[in-house]
């Protein structure tokens, strides 16, 4: 990719955009005027309406005269005695005004009762809002009746009916409890035995945590929102306004053009949400509507109560949530063929953006297990917890950001392997259906980046769902996840991309690079097999001054080490060493690097399978040593033109592993202490083990002849030969 | 200069039957020569034009041009190529000379050289007047100009014209052709598809017929016209399809 290039093509189509009234409108005017307007005159629409329906009068329905007569109306007189009693008690000791207000109104003023022969007729068709019912016999009217029972009928849906029910029983309540209480006064009994507990809530609210529930969730909208039409009008409006095909013939590789425009939308989107969320956060401010948000200075937990913080931290998070929202809109557009059909494309997408948004908007939704890799739902997390100051590892931090940009990254090529396609570009040739059609697909060497790519991140959530719930259904018995895996490991690594190739016509010899290494090679395969362990672990130890092993790897690698032991050795290789080197070199190292070496350099293209490697061991703590060791299974597997080197090494490394943990007189023998796993290794381990390494670099370090002399499969915008 | 073999390109079909868009089409374009591609709607001329300028992949086949496999080196080829069709847009809202500067750099020149470049070309197709309004507020002629400079931005040896003149007035339609003959006498290449008989007729060297995606008849308006035995383009054009058409049955 030439980075001058596409950044011509950034300028250009910021221009562009910029320079366009409706997206302006759309990027400014909405932010600034509408969600102010629509913020406060929701909030206060809302908050009058209920202030409303608390002072309103209600209308209190009744089947028979004398359920009213008799019984209600005379108990809603004596809580109005009662209460005006109370208030002319308060005046006459000097009560303050505020004191004063908390003295109801007597709900006598308020009421109006109604006779009707339909009583729940009349709730439903909410003539009345509540209803009253009380049974002869319980009505109080005999000496012997000394207890009145009522039933209040409600409408549930209905807010009315059940605040004017609410109202109905705090007022007869009241009367209730005025009539017990003298009852036991005038029998010599302290009327609070009949309530020997008594239950106050305090609830305490972080600032921001309100807050930190619906930013979070306006910002997927506003991200969604500012990246939609730059996204249209850059890949389906560019092929309808006829000047795609201009820019086609142009001699810029396609992904050139896609990271340009996706940058432009990325930059909108940005600056669009950030717009959005400094609207949203001045509005709050300037509105008063601190108090709503759970942002009352007077709220225990915070000093001034408003998360002044809050902002810089969104923003940071907002970066690569754009970046996300702009790659997948991007690749979304680029397979419309026009405006509309963009739109069309675009509902879904916002609908299932949404879905995981919602779901993580729920106050109960954890960033943790599975949440932490689902797209979007783990950004809108990171972002709640963040605002509501929830603690957070750096590890789960991480993921967050690493399964994001893989998402994106992902997302950019498939919209650069679709963007350009004479099935987007010319509307006769039909060459969706020439895409699926296995007849017409045109054999090829490699899989796309873009094949590769995307079955990389569907595998990544799906791998590490499939890790957790192993762990889960086995109750965490390490042999039994270590089985199960080895089972499994086989049909997501190799099955699937097996398949894929065979569907897509892809050379398998080729792309899962089978060809017989040279002796050299292999002996290179076994010199760094049997020897990476050593630097990998002195790796680790200087990993380990800076950043101490988390607890939870630290069991792990116990609870591994207690099932390597238990089972036989046979077993233990087979699920450590041998399917994990076949299956993990097949992908990384076969399929996935083949369709990176159709993009970039050779070196990138080993940098980034070995990242993507580091990343399915779902520990952040071991990823740059893992990394390195990714880097050089696949220096190995081009120097090669084999993966059977690779698959060679990775098992030796992996096995050597097993040995050192069944058989302990070995540690002790390479120097490796039993007591502290962070000591350095003795020169007598390291040297031989650095020499054993220069050796395999030296004999290695020329490519294997027929290896050099193939081409690295760079891709075309004319390429379309409907392969992966 | 251009050497297309036996290019073929089949499109499938809704009924499941494929479609041979261009059915095994062969021809050869020697530098400062124009090649006319003619034939009724749907003969195959612009897929033909497409697949050389590296926008569509032949289904077998192969096209050389500037020395250039068009399905193995597709950047030198759109390198060496200036495309012009009737159907080109341009941005609306970026001003004739922003597109050229853009075009420019696409193609791999500095600022300081798109610049000039593109002054040059302003100057050349007299666009001082509206060279810095918005392509949105141009008129037809104004826009085609503005194309013209965008094609030849890069100075190609190769240009690949489909349909140029299509829906212009007589005015514009001159300065096209004007334009066609002055790039062929600075020895450039030249393909041009086009529907007007009498446009080929007095511009193009050499013609192809082409019709159901193959060609029925190739040679220069002489040789067509001994080989028919008629005098007018049209006429020789009716009836090589019609003999075409009569092979079929």
């Amino acid at each position: 990719m030439n980075i001058r290039r596409a950044r011509t093509i950034y300028v250009k189509e910021l221009v562009d955009i910029l320079r366009d009234r409706r997206t302006l409108a759309a990027m400014i005017l909405a932010p600034i005027v509408l969600y102010p307007l629509l913020m406060l005159g929701g909030i206060q629409a809302a908050s009058s309406q209920t202030e409303n329906i608390k002072d309103e009068r209600i209308v209190v329905g009744f089947e028979k005269e004398w359920q009213w007569n008799d019984v209600v109306r005379p108990l809603l007189e004596e809580e109005r005695d009662l209460l005006t009693k109370q208030r002319a008690a308060a005046e006459a000791r000097g009560a303050d005004v505020d004191e004063l207000a908390e003295i109801p109104v007597p709900l006598g003023e308020f009421i109006d009762a109604k006779s009707t022969a339909q009583l729940e007729a009349s709730i439903r068709e909410q003539s009345v809002h509540c209803g009253v019912i009380v049974l002869p016999g319980n009505d109080g009217s005999s000496p012997s009746d000394v207890q009145i029972t009522l039933t209040i009928v409600t409408q549930k849906e209905q807010v009315r009916s059940e605040i004017a029910a609410r109202r109905l029983q705090s007022a007869l309540d009241r009367v209730g409890e005025h009539r017990r209480d003298m009852t036991l006064r005038t029998l010599n009994i302290d009327p609070r035995i009949v309530e020997p507990i008594v239950i106050k809530f305090r609830k305490l609210i972080t600032p921001g945590s309100v807050l930190g529930l619906i930013l979070p969730f306006i910002l997927v909208l506003m991200t969604v929102t500012g990246a939609i039409y730059p996204a249209i009008d850059l890949t389906a409006g560019e092929r309808e306004r006829g000047t795609l095909e201009t820019l086609m013939v142009c001699p810029v590789p396609v992904i050139d053009l896609i990271v340009g425009k996706f940058m432009a939308v990325t930059t909108i989107a940005i600056i669009a949400a950030a717009l959005n969320i400094a609207s949203v956060t001045a509005t709050v401010y300037f509105g008063g509507l601190q108090e709503a948000m759970a942002m009352d200075p007077s709220a225990e937990g915070g000093d001034d109560g408003f998360p002044w913080w809050a902002f810089p931290v969104v923003l940071f998070t907002l970066i690569p949530f754009a970046v996300l929202m702009s790659a997948i809109m991007l690749a979304v557009c680029a397979c419309a063929r026009t405006f509309k059909e963009a739109q069309n494309y675009i509902m879904p997408v916002i609908m299932l953006v949404l879905v995981p948004g919602g779901i993580a908007a729920l106050p109960g939704t954890k960033l943790e297990g599975v949440m932490i890799v689902v797209p979007v739902a783990n950004m809108v997390l990171l972002t709640r917890d963040l605002l509501s100051g929830a603690a957070l590892g750096a590890s789960t931090f991480a993921w967050v950001l690493l399964s994001t940009s893989l998402y994106a990254a992902v997302s950019v090529a498939v919209a650069a392997q679709v963007f350009g396609k004479e099935s987007v570009l010319f509307a006769d040739s039909l060459s969706l259906r020439a895409m699926l059609s296995r007849r017409l697909i045109k054999p090829s060497r490699w899989p796309t980046l873009s094949g590769a790519g995307l079955y990389a991140a569907t595998l990544f959530p799906i791998w590490f769902y499939v890790q957790s719930a192993l762990q889960r259904a086995v109750d965490d018995d390490m042999a039994d996840v270590l089985r199960w895996s080895a089972i499994l490991m086989p049909v997501f690594f190799l099955g699937v991309p097996a398949a894929m190739v065979s569907y897509w016509k892809i050379d398998a010899r080729a792309t899962f690079r089978l060809g017989v290494p040279t002796l050299r090679h292999l002996a290179a395969a076994v010199l760094i097999g049997l020897a990476a362990w050593a630097p990998a672990h002195e790796l680790f130890v200087l990993q380990e001054h800076y950043i101490a092993t988390p607890p939870a790897l630290a069991e792990s690698n116990k609870a591994l080490d207690v099932a390597l032991t238990s089972m036989p050795f046979a077993l233990a290789f087979t699920v450590i060493a041998l399917v994990p080197a076949v299956c993990e070199e097949a992908f990384f190292r076969g399929f996935l690097l083949s369709g990176l070496r159709g993009a970039f350099r050779d070196r990138t293209a080993i940098l980034f399978a070995a990242a993507a490697f580091a990343a399915f061991h779902f520990f952040i703590f071991r990823f740059p040593v893992t990394m390195v060791l990714g880097v050089v299974l696949g220096w190995l597997c081009l120097r090669s033109g084999s993966v059977w080197t690779a698959i060679l090494m990775h098992a030796l490394h992996n096995g050597v592993a097993v040995v050192l943990v069944r058989w302990p007189e070995y540690q002790t023998a390479v120097g490796l202490s039993a007591t502290d796993p962070w000591s350095h290794l003795p020169a007598r381990t390291l040297i031989p083990s650095l020499l054993a390494l220069l050796v395999a670099w030296w004999i290695a370090r020329r490519p294997d002849p027929s290896e050099a002399t193939k081409t690295s499969p760079i891709l075309t915008s004319s390429d379309d030969s409907g392969t992966l | 200069m251009i050497v297309v073999d036996n290019l073929l390109k089949i499109f499938p079909t809704a009924d499941g039957h494929d479609k041979r868009a261009v059915d095994g089409v062969s021809f050869r374009v020697d530098a400062g020569r124009i090649y006319g591609l003619l034939g009724p709607n749907g003969a195959g001329k612009t897929t033909t034009l497409r697949m050389l300028s590296g926008l569509m992949a032949p289904t077998a086949g192969r096209a050389i041009l500037a020395g250039h496999d068009v399905a193995t080196h597709p950047r030198e080829v759109k390198q060496s190529i200036g495309f012009l069709t009737a159907n080109t847009g341009l941005y609306q809202r970026l001003s004739p000379r922003d597109v050229l500067i853009y075009f420019g750099k696409l193609h791999g020149f500095d600022r300081a050289r798109a610049e000039a470049r593109a002054a040059e070309l302003i100057k050349w197709l007299e666009m001082d007047d509206f060279a810095d309004m918005r392509c949105g507020a141009l008129s037809t002629g104004q826009k085609q100009r503005t194309s013209i400079g965008r094609a030849l931005v890069a100075d190609p040896p190769i240009l690949i014209l489909d349909e140029p003149t299509l829906g212009l007035d007589v005015l514009s339609n001159r300065l096209i052709l004007d334009f066609i003959c002055r790039e062929r006498t600075e020895g450039k290449t030249i393909i041009l598809s086009t529907h007007y008989l009498d446009e080929a007729e007095t511009m193009c060297d050499q013609i192809a017929l082409l019709h159901n995606g193959a060609i029925v008849a190739e040679g220069t308006i002489e040789e067509l016209r001994q080989r028919t035995g008629t005098e007018r383009l049209s006429n020789i054009f009716l009836q090589l399809v019609h003999a075409d058409q009569v092979a079929e049955i």
